[in-house]
């Protein structure tokens, strides 16, 4: 049903100059084993996006504690957005039975993406083309950025891009085509994320490359079932899910 | 509630669990006033389906009374006797609305792990691991049912449970399995496996106008059944030659369509029985086709192999070259239970088939982990148990 192409591209040339102090170094690799540790397990008991995310955010602390050399700091002050050569780059097909001008239509109202996009908590819209985005990262951090539409054909394609300053700078295009003999419309999608750059930002990335492309299979799986069934299945077996007669 | 839980290899129980609750607008809440043990939930009590958990409920063959629907269920209402098919379908999807139930592309919220070893996802099914989406069963007091206003058929008034509960999987299973063999006037038809799908597929193909039935088993209990119910000519493969026998009694042309109802844990003898087993234990090879194979010999040319046994991944030693050399068309895949229910109830209304007649014993819902065992070792003659959840049991009171 899927098919994937996930390249990582050739980030800028690493850097690795030492940055951080002693102690702080310390502390970050006791505290990045910890996460990394954490998220290890947490992916053996199959949670595995929150488990990659944090395996992610852990490796990072982790080398910067090892090396001496913090890419956030770097990457501080630093405009990403907009660059061609780095990132993350991930790309799906998927068919919806439903025609492409509704799959637009869906697509198109961004404070909708939340609602099959898991690691989205809103998106709001700020002006014609612009819209306020809000995710989840690693450990209840919240991301935010700003993006701007740069492209929007009705009912064939729309892509957007963050803004200045974005907490993880990314673009994103998909595009609707209708599919042979009323099969409702294959929609391809393109995201591109740019994850703090240079080496640290690289290796996160090759660590959370599976899931992020796990991920965003997920979202458009979701986007299918509202689209096609009107909700999401679930087998939910926790209490929460239960009652008693 | 109570309800069957599979804790491991042999190993199931009877568990107190909290019930289901409605928790999307097209799930239903439904009272099981009869479930079945299925030959194929022996692959799980036999451990050959992976993803299974601990505490996991099983059962995907049962019918019941909905005792509360959502927002979004319009076709039952609380109190309605309904039958469930086994297999979840969302009837919006593309495979849904083609009549292929079984593939729908929506109901599994596992499909990551279905594409990860099947290449696509299918159906998800009640109680059959977490690989076909971690719901839990019907051999329970209660189960919740997604996508109920498309997967509930009303039970016809004056229809006995029992005649109707095999609508919920094995009627449809035998019947599909028959008609994948495109069944003409005079045809012989082979059967590998006398349980009930077995069985019920001999009965479906004798309806479709096949002339000579041949039942292959070894166990007499269930070829005398094919014989005295199915007008099944019988073949025990422990004693004949299967292939050489087949080819005799069709004047060397071999049956025009075979099917197997056997499945994975295929069973035969001599070496080639020996080879799959220890393979199989091994984990060389996942499932054992010995009836597969003997089909794609016997069967004539140009003539059809149709699959209802479940087959979970890789098999051995398949006669490829045979399947090329005579033509053979090969049909297999979960049943599309949705696409039968109501003509197969027509048919079970007009008395032309009666599939109760495969039942051989009745037990409550805490009996059901001796009937795992006898069913799984095949004693007392068993080929088909039912529970009564709402029954109380004897051995305790």
């Amino acid at each position: 049903m899927n098919t994937t192409r996930t390249d990582i591209q050739k980030g800028r040339q690493a850097h690795t100059a030492v940055n951080v102090g002693r102690i702080e170094r310390k502390a970050s690799m006791i505290g990045g084993a910890a996460l990394a540790i954490t998220g290890l397990t947490k992916m053996k008991n199959m949670k595995f996006i929150p488990g990659v995310a944090m395996m992610a955010a852990g490796g990072m602390l982790l080398y910067r504690g090892k090396t001496g050399h913090c890419d956030m700091y770097e990457a501080m002050g630093v405009a990403t957005a907009g660059t061609e050569d780095a990132g993350l780059v991930v790309e799906k097909v998927l068919t919806i039975n439903r025609p492409p001008q509704q799959v637009y239509d869906f697509w198109h109202d961004f404070q909708n993406l939340p609602r099959f996009m898991q690691h989205l908590d809103m998106v709001q819209k700020t002006g014609n083309s612009t819209s306020h985005w809000k995710a989840k990262g690693p450990g209840d951090v919240t991301l935010e950025w700003d993006a701007e539409v740069i492209e929007d054909t009705p009912g064939e394609r729309i892509s957007w891009q963050s803004l200045e300053n974005a907490d993880i700078p990314n673009r994103g295009t998909v595009e609707f085509h209708e599919a042979p003999a009323g099969r409702g419309t294959e929609l391809s999608v393109k995201m591109q994320y740019f994850p703090v750059g240079g080496a640290v930002g690289k290796m996160a990335a090759k660590v959370a490359h599976g899931i992020n492309s796990r991920q965003v299979e997920e979202d458009l799986r979701r986007l299918k079932q509202i689209l096609e069934t009107g909700e999401t299945p679930t087998a939910c077996l926790v209490p929460e899910c239960m009652t008693t007669h | 509630m109570k309800a069957v839980c599979w804790h491991g290899k042999h190993d199931v129980q009877v568990d107190n669990v909290p019930d289901p609750k409605v928790l999307n607008p097209r799930d239903a809440i439904v009272k099981v006033t009869l479930s079945a043990i299925c030959g194929s939930d022996l692959h799980l009590y036999n451990g050959y389906i992976p993803t299974m958990k601990k505490g996991d409920i099983l059962g995907h063959e049962f019918i019941g009374e909905v005792v509360e629907v959502g927002s979004g269920v319009k076709n039952v209402t609380r109190g309605d006797r309904v039958v469930v098919p086994f297999p979840i379908a969302c009837g919006d999807c593309w495979y849904c609305q083609h009549e292929l139930w079984s593939l729908c592309d929506n109901s599994n919220p596992n499909a990551w792990m279905m594409e990860e070893i099947y290449g696509d996802t299918g159906a998800g099914i009640f109680g059959y691991s977490h690989l076909y989406g971690g719901y839990a069963g019907g051999q329970a007091e209660y189960v919740r049912v997604p996508f109920a206003d498309v997967g509930l058929e009303k039970i016809a008034p004056g229809l006995k449970d029992e005649q109707v509960l095999f609508l919920t999987d094995i009627f449809p299973t035998g019947y599909q399995a028959a008609e994948q063999c495109n069944i003409h006037q005079g045809d012989t038809v082979a059967v590998w496996g006398a349980g009930p799908v077995g069985l019920l597929a001999m009965k479906s193909a004798a309806h479709m106008g096949a002339a000579k039935i041949v039942a292959i088993d070894k166990n007499p209990e269930r070829l005398e059944m094919a014989f005295n119910h199915c007008q099944a000519e019988t073949l025990n493969f422990e004693e004949d030659d299967v292939v050489e026998a087949l080819h005799s009694m069709t004047g060397g042309r071999g049956p025009d369509s075979c099917i197997d109802a056997v499945g994975m844990e295929s069973e035969g003898i001599g070496m080639e029985a020996v080879y799959d087993t220890v393979k199989q234990t091994l984990r060389l090879e996942s499932d054992r086709p010995i009836a597969l194979r003997q089909a794609i010999k016997a069967c004539r040319k140009g003539g059809t192999i149709s699959i209802p046994g479940v087959y979970g991944g890789f098999v051995d030693k398949m006669p490829m070259g045979v399947v090329f050399a005579k033509g053979l068309t090969m049909k297999a895949g979960q049943t599309n239970v949705q696409k039968y229910l109501r003509p197969l109830m027509q048919m079970v209304e007009k008395n032309e088939i009666d599939p109760s007649f495969i039942i051989t014993h009745r037990m409550s819902l805490d009996e059901a982990p001796q009937g795992y065992k006898m069913f799984a070792q095949k004693q007392d003659g068993c080929v088909k148990i039912v529970l009564n959840p709402q029954a109380r049991s004897q051995a305790t009171h």
